[in-house]
């Protein structure tokens, strides 16, 4: 019975993350297409507000500028794919595993960018945000979250047998 | 006055800079100088320089004076490119006079020795302008002041940091080094609207 609580509660603090997740890609992708000044909403808009974020991509100093553009447009609707991917629950092991390599790779461009003592914006959820500690805890934590969840995802398949046997005695 | 191109130009980028900042010299050559050539030339772009000398390097208050001083003879361009393109030298012999009297004719050089007389200040770096202090009033200081002044409004936390203007619409800052290809995107994208 506690073994059952304690399963569910987990559960339950799983699931959580994994809105958490869905909550942070839609955020990010959001704050990196609105428009960045009082302008309206349109391709234009969009088209600025990306380039934006290339400007943000290049100042990591690791792309050539092909990349950076091919970069900075495509992932914040990656960002959005992901969020409703991981709403969805569909194939989630696979979900939160490109979940966790993705934050993965953005918190440990992070951390060369601090250590290199470059003061340039995140870039996570828009411009202005300086990497500092702030930032990589924050990230650290998404990353501490995805890998929750995709350990969960593991977790969640087939039940043992001594689970079920444990069950079947409770029942009884 | 410390400007590139013409008021008139549909954008407008002001630029904080500290000369003896690596990136910044980075910047200047691979990105800014192109720009200016290009889309300066064209008037397409007018960059406003305000400068902000870190009190990490210890000449940058300086260079910042000479280059103001120049300004006020009408060589601002000459001297900047020439502090940038000599950024490694003066760094590590903390004679600037060299490269800035190179870079422009011995009159123009003379008027700008007479603006700088006053503000010749070997010594530890004051905090928070980044400039040494002078012993006798150095006006240009006020015009390093202001700029220092409007960076931290900005907030400046780096340099080189920058802010675009369009139509009226003031863009977030960027910081750091950012490619020409990069750059003309952006001021591409804000040029179609």
């Amino acid at each position: 019975m506690a073994e059952a609580k304690k399963s569910s509660a987990m559960g339950l603090l799983l699931e959580l993350a994994r809105v958490a997740l869905v909550v942070t890609f839609l955020v990010a992708a959001y704050a990196k297409m609105k428009p960045q000044t009082a302008m309206p909403w349109s391709l234009a808009s969009i088209k600025t507000s990306l380039s934006m974020f290339a400007m943000g991509v290049d100042s990591y100093q690791l792309l050539s500028p092909g990349a950076v553009n091919f970069v900075a447009h495509w992932l914040p609707p990656f960002e959005l794919f992901l969020a409703l991917w991981l709403l969805s629950g569909k194939f989630l092991k696979l979900s939160s595993l490109v979940t966790t390599l993705l934050l993965g790779g953005f918190i440990a461009v992070q951390i060369r960018s601090f250590s290199l003592h470059q003061e340039i914006s995140c870039g996570c959820f828009g411009p202005g945000e300086r990497i500092g500690p702030v930032s990589l805890l924050r990230d650290a934590l998404f990353v501490a979250l995805a890998i929750a969840v995709f350990v969960g995802a593991l977790r969640s398949g087939p039940k043992r047998a001594d689970t079920d046997a444990v069950g079947a005695a409770t029942v009884a | 006055m410390k400007v590139y191109g013409s008021k008139s130009a549909p954008v407008t980028m002001e630029i904080f800079t500290d000369y003896q900042c690596p990136t910044c010299g980075a910047f200047f050559e691979q990105t800014l100088r192109p720009m200016i050539n290009d889309y300066v030339a064209s008037g397409k772009v007018y960059v406003i320089h305000h400068d902000f000398p870190l009190q990490m390097h210890a000449y940058s208050g300086q260079a910042a004076r000479w280059a103001n001083a120049a300004a006020e003879v009408g060589q601002f361009e000459t001297v900047e490119a020439a502090l940038y393109d000599n950024q490694a030298a003066w760094t590590a012999s903390g004679n600037l006079e060299k490269y800035v009297s190179a870079a422009m004719p011995s009159k123009d050089f003379e008027r700008v020795k007479k603006i700088m007389d006053p503000c010749a200040a070997p010594g530890p770096v004051d905090a928070p302008t980044g400039i040494a202090p002078s012993p006798h009033p150095c006006a240009i200081d006020n015009y390093i002041i202001q700029d220092i002044q409007l960076g931290m409004k900005v907030p400046v936390t780096g340099t080189p940091t920058f802010v675009f203007y369009h139509k009226g619409q003031k863009y977030p800052a960027t910081s750091g080094m950012i490619s020409w290809p990069i750059l003309k995107t952006f001021v591409d994208s804000l040029l179609s609207q």
